[in-house]
């Protein structure tokens, strides 16, 4: 069946395309236009805006730290349905797997990763993706509080051996690319250690955090894995961390490296309160540091809940818990910590929190290297994206919205001095096209022939955010899923992994090892295919050669 | 071989699936309860629920909700089987019904000789807690276990207490060596405390965490009772008791508790799950009964489907306590008999309307 789009404008940044056309779709792929071949249905979208699906590259939604979010917070059900003000209210918000896809998919995004999956309980994190419909999903892999690691590192053992091991818990846990949360934080939390930073050293081990982050990025280049090491540094959320942040940026050294929600590490300690925004020096290295990208995890003001394996952290902000409970888990790894937590626009932290996200937004200048997220839901919940999209294109809604808050935090970020609105296709760039390509997925994110027809729609609105909170079409694998944001069809996506080349020898020392150290066998984290009850539930990127 | 039931005569599978779902599309609040199964069959049930709108409720859900409760009103702490074997240099074991909640416990947890186990009413389980090593025997009945957590709470916290049933030295002196603990480790089950007990003990870790660190680690009731919360809270966004009658998820701890649906006559069809074992629901009413079970109750069902044992006769995922995450576990003697998972969407997919988007 030949599907045609007529007469939007189509923004295609990959394929270096805006102009008012058509889009073909046939067999679930974007074709060229074939030559006096009449569709058999066709879609009139002239006057509207046709982009690729949306990828959200960092995005808690999957997991049992989310799944313990969720039982911690029923309530938060509740408070996510009046995140928009004039939004009606929907009986069941997006705090489960279901709602989740579809309330992602109404706003035209087809592919989110769950950056956070602990190797011991993969299964669970895949099983809670399974059970998303509609969008793909992926799942980035946690190492660098694990102790079979730190114990390579300790023992200096090669950088084979860190890369086997890298690419043998990719393969046990399906992950897509590694990330690396506090780097030896939550190891040294479990010691009594109550602040971590990068050139601290894991007690016991004798590891600095600098260093986990330097052979897991090592590893990560050298498998060739397409996603660089994705970084979640030390210190997060602390007055005068950007110090942290710009350390970690040098330790790049030019190889690839991703840093993730930059804001909660965009702070000073200026201002009469000792605490500013430091996001206008935080751009300025961004740019300046060509192999660096960075997610910005922007906050937004309302109810929600953090979600972190960060545990350390967490455990410091136990106190500031709004309401008054949390949990704390030391995990056999990372663990995680749930910290429920209401952004206030009258709080003077939070506003400039929001306002150094703004920031970090406007003041960089690539938007393949500067990602959309607001850490979902430790900035905000992903059902704000829609009013961050209008403030980037927007200065005066922001000047409106800056009236609202503290004058002292104002005072303490450069935001009200930036004119930038965001262009449409740098909405496009930096919401699909770069995506897909820090993802290593070749064939989503752009709108030429051969992609994946994940394709959004959205139709010309004075209120932006309502444009982008209802696509007026969305189709995934070429199918129409949305219409006028309300699902039509619920279909079921899969997960993307890689599986780059190990030692085979590796198997057998990490049994070993489990034997030795657990009394347990390895298949206890392990994710086969069938336990996760849907068909074909696995699509597998090439690594770089 | 399949064997299915209608009103205690045996009958082909699909005979069987057929009745369960006209009862099911005939019901005007049905009650899907026991879920004593793995999690594809927990997924389908929940599923169904969705479909009919019904009501989802495990057969252990009391114990579960009791540890809920404190966590989702004040928090926890909480680790992992495996941290606690591997780093715990001190176990708080507290009331006498933790090796029947993990019979494993003994051979997991109390091999290491450095390691200190302070036994808080043991109870039934005294004479097991005499024969420990390096182990101190704090109280005997587990009445006296509020009063006792509420006294060791109070001076861990440096605060003064009245008579206790611990002489004030003691209870100083185990006060002490809890806050000398470098990674103290707290082990309960549910199933015998009551939620403000959960709660002292809760916050009596989450106190020592100011200055050391402790950690709790609760044990789950069995039948995978802790896969169905999990399952339960991805695919709801709610723990047991939870329903979809008015085409949206609620829960509601008192509402949607299955046995008291059907006491008061709210519910007016049942599908009871119990894969693991022969347990039979604890409600009197009469009502039209769907039961999957390894050993069904056919004289009490209008229908009944035997089915097989997750892990035994099919391979499953499930709730495993010795890691306290989900896990994949093979068939040890692959059959053929049929899961609860596709005996339950067997049904689904007999009732008569497609289903909604």
């Amino acid at each position: 069946m030949l599907t045609r789009l007529a007469g939007g404008r189509v923004i295609d940044p990959a394929n270096n395309r805006d102009a008012v056309g058509d889009i073909f779709i046939r067999d679930g792929r974007i074709v060229e236009a074939p030559p006096g071949d009449q569709a058999d249905e066709t879609h009139d979208v002239a006057g509207k805006i046709v982009m690729a699906g949306a990828i959200d590259i960092h995005s808690h939604i999957a997991g049992g730290n989310e799944t313990l979010g969720r039982l911690l917070m029923p309530e938060l059900r509740n408070a996510l349905d009046v995140v928009h003000p004039g939004h009606v209210p929907q009986p069941a918000g997006a705090w489960n797997t279901f709602e989740t896809g579809h309330l992602y998919a109404a706003m035209g995004f087809t592919t989110v990763v769950e950056p956070a999956v602990l190797p011991h309980n993969a299964l669970q994190s895949h099983l809670e993706l399974a059970d998303i419909p509609i969008i793909d999903k992926a799942a980035l892999t946690v190492l660098g509080n694990d102790d079979f690691l730190l114990n390579l590192l300790r023992g200096k053992e090669s950088a084979d051996a860190v890369r086997d091991y890298v690419a043998w818990t990719l393969a046990t846990s399906r992950g897509l690319g590694i990330k690396v949360i506090n780097a030896g934080g939550a190891a040294a939390f479990k010691d009594n250690v109550r602040s971590f930073s990068l050139d601290d050293e894991v007690p016991g081990y004798g590891v600095p955090s600098r260093a986990i982050v330097k052979a897991l990025q090592r590893a990560v280049h050298e498998l060739g894995l397409p996603h660089p090491l994705h970084v979640h540094c030390n210190n997060l959320g602390l007055a005068g961390n950007v110090e942290t942040a710009l350390a970690t940026i040098a330790a790049a050294e030019g190889l690839p490296l991703h840093l993730a929600h930059l804001q909660f590490y965009a702070y000073g300690k200026e201002g009469p309160r000792g605490f500013s925004s430091a996001a206008a020096r935080l751009a300025e290295a961004v740019n300046a540091a060509k192999s660096v990208t960075v997610d910005v995890g922007q906050v937004m003001f309302g109810q929600t809940v953090t979600i972190s394996s960060d545990v350390l952290r967490q455990f410091n902000a136990r106190k500031q818990a709004r309401p008054k409970k949390y949990v704390i888990f030391d995990g056999d790894s990372n663990g995680g910590g749930i910290v429920p937590y209401e952004y206030r626009a009258n709080d003077f932290y939070n506003a400039v929190q929001w306002a150094a996200g703004l920031e970090l937004f406007l003041l960089t200048n690539d938007p393949w290297r500067v990602f959309f997220t607001t850490d979902h839901p430790n900035g905000a919940p992903f059902t704000a994206y829609p009013d961050i999209f209008a403030l980037l294109m927007d200065r005066e809604l922001r000047t409106q919205w800056m009236t609202t808050m503290p004058k002292e935090a104002m005072e303490v970020t450069t935001l009200a001095s930036i004119t930038r609105e965001y262009t449409w296709p740098e909405i496009a760039t930096m919401t699909r096209a770069a995506p897909a390509k820090l993802l290593g997925l070749k064939d989503r994110g752009h709108l030429g022939p051969g992609g994946v027809a994940d394709i959004a729609v959205y139709a010309l609105d004075r209120d932006k955010a309502k444009m982008f909170r209802e696509a007026a079409l969305v189709f995934k694998n070429g199918e129409l899923v949305v219409r006028d944001g309300k699902v039509v069809r619920q279909s079921f996506g899969r997960a993307f992994d890689v599986r780059p080349q190990a030692e085979r020898a590796i198997e057998r020392r990490m049994r070993d090892y489990y034997d030795q150290r657990y009394g347990l066998p390895l298949d206890f984290m392990s994710v086969p295919e069938a336990a996760i009850g849907r068909p074909d539930p696995f699509e597998r990127v090439p690594c770089n050669t | 071989m399949v064997k299915a039931w209608i009103r205690g005569s045996a009958t082909e599978l699909d005979t069987a699936i057929a009745e369960a779902a006209k009862l099911l599309a005939a019901s005007r609040m049905p009650v899907i309860a026991g879920l004593g199964t793995d999690v594809a069959g927990i997924r389908a049930a929940i599923a169904l629920a969705q479909r009919i709108g019904g009501i989802i409720d495990h057969m252990h859900s009391a114990a579960l909700l009791r540890d809920l409760d404190v966590m989702r009103e004040s928090g926890m702490m909480v680790t992992t089987p495996n941290e606690t074997r591997l780093r715990a240099d001190l176990l708080l074991l507290v009331g006498s019904g933790l090796t029947e909640a993990w019979p494993e416990l003994p051979a997991r947890l109390f091999g290491d000789a450095n390691r200190r186990i302070v036994w808080l009413c043991p109870g039934g389980a005294a004479a097991q807690a005499r024969a420990l090593q390096n182990v101190s025997i704090i109280g005997d009945d587990t009445a006296d276990l509020p009063i006792l957590l509420a006294a060791l709470r109070a001076r861990c916290a440096g605060r003064p207490v009245a008579k206790t049933p611990l002489a004030a030295k003691e209870l100083d002196a185990l006060a002490g060596d809890l806050a000398k603990a470098r990674f103290g480790v707290a082990v309960w089950s549910a199933a015998e405390h009551d939620e403000l007990t959960i709660e002292m003990l809760c916050g009596l870790v989450k106190d020592l965490n100011d200055n050391t660190r402790f950690s709790g680690l609760p044990l789950a009731p069995p039948d995978n009772a802790g896969g169905a919360q999990q399952v339960s809270g991805w695919m709801t966004g709610f723990p047991m008791r939870t329903g979809f009658a008015r085409g949206y998820w609620e829960h509601d701890p008192w509402r949607f508790d299955a046995t008291r649906l059907v006491e008061s006559g709210e519910a007016d069809c049942a599908l009871w799950i119990s894969a693991y074992g022969a347990h039979s629901p604890d409600w009197k009413r009469k009502l039209p009964l769907i039961a999957l079970g390894a050993d069904p109750d056919r004289k009490r069902s209008e229908v009944a489907i035997a089915v097989g044992l997750p892990r035994i006769d099919h391979p499953a995922v499930e709730y495993l306590t010795a890691t306290g995450t989900l896990g994949a576990v093979e068939a040890r003697q692959p059959t053929n008999r049929i899961s609860v998972a596709d005996a339950v969407t067997m049904i689904s997919a007999a009732l008569p309307e497609a289903p909604p988007c």
